[in-house]
C-alpha cells in the first residue's frame, strides 16, 4: 500500500482537477439568463406560415442584415392580445404598447471588431441559416442565455461544448471556426475580410 | 492515515498535472484577451440600426465623395464614394477616419479665453463689443460656401474686412488673373483631357487637388483604358513619389523651377516650336541651364517634348509668373486640355494681410489652417474643432468637427467644372459648438441663416437648368421637376456638376515675368496643410509618409 501511495494521491489531485475543470468550471464562467420573454419559433412557423428565416430577420436592399425584427414588426399581428399565453402579454404590455424595442439577448452577437456580412454568406455562399444558428428556428421555446463572465460575450461563440473537439458546423462562433469554414469552400478573405 | 506535507505536494502536483488536460487554462487565456478588447473605457459604437449615407467631406475645400457607415446615428466607418464624378470613390488618408476625428483627445470642448476657460456668452458679449469699438477682420479659408456670405453680410457696413486665405492651387493661378482680368478662382485644370503634363514641382500624383483626380487618371492610364500615351514630365530637385512615376524626371537645382520655365519659353520661341509671341525671356538658354544645373541640351529636349503630344498644360506649385506664362506661349490657356475657365462667379476677396494690422477684432473661421498666424495685436477669436497646440488667439471657441454641422460645398480650387454639393449633418455633438456663422447670427440679425442661403443656391441652380445632378443615378437638371427635387438630392449626398464653359481667353502678357518667383502668402506656409485640421493631425500626416513634404525630401 505504501508504494501506491504516492500514484494515489496524484490520481486524486488529478481527478479534483479534472472534475473543476470539466465540471464546476463551466458552471462558475458563464452565469445563465432569461431572455426577456418566451419565443416560440416552431409555433410561429407552424401557425403563422413563416418559415422562411428572412420573413423577420431581413437583409435589407442595401446588403445590411436587420437583425431581429423590431417590436414594430410584432405588433403586425400582436398589438392587442390574440393568445392566452403568459409570454405574449408580457410582448404586448412590456414592449408594444409602451413602443419599446424589446431587450433580446444576442446568442451570436460578435465583438465590435467584427465586421460580418450576412448578405454575402446567405446570398452569394447561398449558406442555409441553421449552417450556423443550427435549428434555432424549430425550437419551441428560447434556450438560456448563457454569458461568459470574463469575456462578456455569449457562451455560443466558444460552442456548448467546452473542449470544441467535437464542434459540428454551427458550433462555435470564433474565428478559428470562420477561417475553417472559409478553407474548406477554399474561400480566403485576409485580416481585413472580416477586421475593418 | 495522516496525511503529509509529501501528500500535498504530490497532490498538488497531480492537480496542476490535471488542470492542464482541463479547458481552465486555456479557456481563461482566450477570454482575457477578448476581456482586454473591452476594457470600459475603450468607446463602442452604440448597437443599433446599421445604414449607410452619401454626404461631401467638409475637411478641405476639395469635397470628395463619402459614404458614411452609420449605426445607431453614429458613423462608424468612411469609404470613397464610386459614383461622385470629382473624387470618383477616392478619399484622402484623414478621410478614411474622419469619423474617429470628433473624438480625439485634441478635440476642442469648451470655450476658451487666455489660459482658462469660458463660455458662449462671454464669448458674444465680447466679440460684439468689439465689432462696436472699431473694425472687425472675418478670415475664411474656405470662401463660397453660405457661411462666407454670412461673413461678408457681417463685415459689410461695419467697417470690417472679410479676407480669404487661399490654397497653393488657388494661388498657382493667380498669374491668369492679372493676364485675363478673370478671377484666379474661376480657372481649373482640364486634366482629364490634355496629353502632355509639365508639373513644376506639383506633388500631382501625392495629394495635389481633389485627393484621386489625377491618381486615377494616371492608373487608368496604366491599365489602358484612357489615353495610355498621356505624359506626365514632373520637374523636381528630388524624386518625391511623383517624380518617381512620372513618364520623365527632370532633375533641377532647388528653387530654380521659374529659371527652368523661362529657359524653357526661350528655347520654344528661338527653335521656332511655338509662333512668336513678341515677347522673350530675358534669361539666355545658357544662363538657365546653369541657374538649372541641366545641360542646354536638355532643355531643348525637354521643350521639343512639350509639343510632341498636346494639349501641353504646364502646373505650377504656387505662384509663379514665369510657369504659368509657358502656358500661354503653348496656347494652353482657355483650351480644352490646359487652363479652363469653369464659373463666372469668383468667391475671392482681398486675401488676409495689411488688414489683420488695424482691426479691433479678428475672427479666424475654422477652416483656416491652423498654422496660419495674424500679425497683429487685435483681439482674436478663433474657431477651431481641434486644438492645434499654442496659439496667439485671445478666445479658442469649439467648431462643429466632421459632419457636425450644415455647409454647402463649392466648386474646389483646379476643378475643370463647377460644381456644388452640400454636408448635411449626419452627426451630433457631444458638447456644445457653434460654428462662426451660427455665432455671428446670434449678434447680427440681418444675417440669414445657412439652410435659407443654401435653398436661394439650389433656386438659383434649378433656374438655370444646365448640369447634371450624379447621386445614386446621373440625373440632368433640366429633368428636375422641382428645386425641391435638386434640394433632396443634394441634401443626400449628391452633387451637381456645371457644363465646361467654352471659348479662349484673352491673354495680355505686357513683359515676360521675372524669373524669380513671387508669393504674398508664402510668409506663412509653403506647403499644403489640410485646413481645420489641428497641427497635431497635419504633422501626423507628413510624418506618416503619406506626403512628403519637399524640405523633408531634402532631409
Amino acid at each position: 500500500m505504501r508504494r501506491w501511495r504516492n500514484p494515489l494521491v496524484f490520481a486524486f489531485g488529478v481527478t479534483v482537477a479534472l472534475f473543476i475543470g470539466w465540471v464546476a468550471f463551466p458552471r462558475v464562467l458563464y452565469s445563465q439568463k432569461q431572455q426577456p420573454l418566451d419565443f416560440l419559433h416552431k409555433t410561429h412557423a407552424e401557425k403563422s406560415g413563416l418559415t422562411d428565416c428572412a420573413e423577420c430577420h431581413v437583409i435589407r436592399e442595401d446588403g445590411i442584415f436587420a437583425g431581429l425584427p423590431a417590436t414594430e414588426k410584432c405588433a403586425g399581428c400582436h398589438s392587442e392580445r390574440i393568445g392566452e399565453s403568459k409570454a405574449e402579454a408580457i410582448l404586448v404590455e412590456s414592449y408594444i404598447k409602451p413602443a419599446q424595442e424589446t431587450p433580446w439577448l444576442v446568442y451570436s452577437r460578435q465583438p465590435a471588431n467584427v465586421w460580418f456580412s450576412h448578405a454575402i454568406h446567405v446570398k452569394r455562399a447561398s449558406l442555409s441559416c441553421a449552417e450556423c444558428h443550427s435549428s434555432h428556428g424549430e425550437q419551441n421555446s428560447v434556450r438560456m442565455y448563457e454569458l461568459n463572465r470574463i469575456s462578456g460575450y455569449s457562451r455560443d461563440l466558444w460552442g456548448h461544448s467546452m473542449s470544441r473537439l467535437r464542434n459540428g458546423p454551427h458550433e462555435g462562433m470564433k474565428m478559428s471556426d470562420c477561417e475553417k469554414c472559409h478553407r474548406q469552400r477554399n474561400v480566403e478573405v485576409g485580416c481585413l475580410g472580416c477586421h475593418q | 492515515m495522516k496525511l503529509s506535507r509529501r501528500d500535498l505536494l504530490v497532490w498538488s502536483a497531480g492537480a496542476a498535472a490535471g488542470l492542464l488536460a482541463t479547458p481552465v487554462p486555456w479557456k481563461i487565456l482566450d477570454d482575457t484577451s477578448i476581456w482586454s478588447q473591452n476594457w470600459p473605457w475603450i468607446p463602442q459604437p452604440a448597437r443599433g440600426p446599421v445604414e449607410t449615407k452619401q454626404s461631401v467631406c467638409t475637411l478641405c475645400p476639395k469635397g470628395c465623395g463619402l459614404r458614411v457607415r452609420m449605426a445607431a446615428g453614429w458613423a462608424v466607418g468612411v469609404a470613397g464614394l464610386n459614383t461622385h464624378p470629382l473624387s470618383r470613390g477616392a478619399l484622402c488618408p484623414l478621410a478614411y477616419a474622419a469619423h474617429q476625428l470628433n473624438w480625439h483627445p485634441q478635440r476642442l470642448r469648451v470655450v476658451q479665453h487666455g489660459t482658462g476657460s469660458s463660455s458662449w456668452e462671454q464669448a458674444r458679449a465680447a466679440f460684439a463689443k468689439a465689432s462696436k469699438e472699431g473694425p472687425v477682420v472675418i478670415i475664411d479659408g474656405y470662401p463660397g460656401r453660405a457661411a462666407s456670405a454670412s461673413f461678408e453680410t457681417y463685415t459689410e457696413g461695419r467697417d470690417g474686412s472679410y479676407c480669404v486665405v487661399p490654397s497653393p492651387e488657388i494661388r498657382a493661378l493667380t498669374p491668369y488673373e492679372s493676364w485675363t482680368g478673370v478671377p484666379a478662382d474661376c480657372f481649373g485644370y482640364d486634366l482629364e483631357n490634355t496629353r502632355t503634363i509639365v508639373s513644376f514641382g506639383t506633388p500631382l500624383l501625392d495629394g495635389w487637388g481633389t485627393p484621386g483626380r489625377f491618381a486615377r487618371i494616371w492608373a487608368e492610364r496604366a491599365a489602358g483604358t484612357s489615353d495610355p500615351e498621356l505624359r506626365l514630365i514632373q520637374i523636381d530637385s528630388s524624386m518625391s513619389r511623383t517624380a518617381a512615376r512620372a513618364w520623365r524626371w527632370m532633375r533641377i537645382r532647388e528653387g530654380t523651377e521659374a529659371a527652368l520655365a523661362s529657359g524653357l519659353a526661350r528655347a520654344l520661341l528661338e527653335q521656332n516650336l511655338v509662333p512668336a509671341h513678341g515677347l522673350i525671356p530675358g534669361t539666355t538658354l545658357a544662363e538657365s541651364a546653369d541657374q538649372c544645373d541641366v545641360s542646354v541640351e536638355a532643355i531643348l529636349e525637354m521643350a521639343r517634348n512639350l509639343i510632341a503630344r498636346s494639349p501641353t498644360l504646364v502646373i505650377a506649385r504656387d505662384n509663379a509668373p514665369a510657369i504659368a506664362a509657358l502656358n500661354i506661349l503653348l496656347g494652353s490657356v482657355g483650351a480644352r486640355g490646359g487652363v479652363v475657365r469653369h464659373s463666372q462667379h469668383s468667391n475671392l476677396r482681398s486675401y488676409a494681410g495689411s488688414e489683420v494690422q488695424n482691426a479691433r477684432a479678428v475672427l479666424i473661421d475654422s477652416s483656416v489652417p491652423w498654422n496660419f498666424v495674424p500679425q497683429t495685436d487685435a483681439e482674436v477669436f478663433r474657431f477651431a474643432a481641434w486644438d492645434g497646440g499654442p496659439t496667439k488667439a485671445d478666445w479658442l471657441l469649439p467648431a462643429p468637427g466632421f459632419l457636425e454641422d450644415l455647409t454647402d460645398v463649392p466648386t474646389p480650387s483646379a476643378s475643370s467644372v463647377e460644381s456644388y454639393a452640400v454636408a448635411a449633418p449626419l452627426l451630433k455633438s457631444a458638447t456644445e459648438v457653434h460654428s462662426a456663422a451660427q455665432f455671428l447670427s446670434t449678434i447680427d440679425a440681418r444675417l440669414i441663416p445657412t439652410e435659407k442661403i443654401i435653398h436661394n443656391r439650389c433656386e438659383d441652380l434649378f433656374r438655370r437648368r444646365v448640369g447634371t445632378v450624379h447621386a445614386h443615378n446621373a440625373i440632368p437638371s433640366s429633368e428636375l421637376a422641382s428645386v425641391q427635387k435638386l434640394e433632396e438630392q443634394l441634401w443626400q449626398g449628391g452633387v451637381w456638376v456645371g457644363e465646361p464653359l467654352p471659348g479662349k481667353l484673352p491673354c495680355r502678357l505686357k513683359e515676360w515675368p521675372s524669373a524669380t518667383p513671387s508669393s504674398p502668402a508664402d510668409a506663412w506656409t509653403t506647403v499644403w496643410i489640410p485646413p481645420v485640421m489641428p497641427a497635431l493631425s497635419s504633422k501626423l500626416y507628413i510624418e506618416s509618409t503619406l506626403r512628403d513634404a519637399p524640405e523633408r525630401r531634402q532631409a
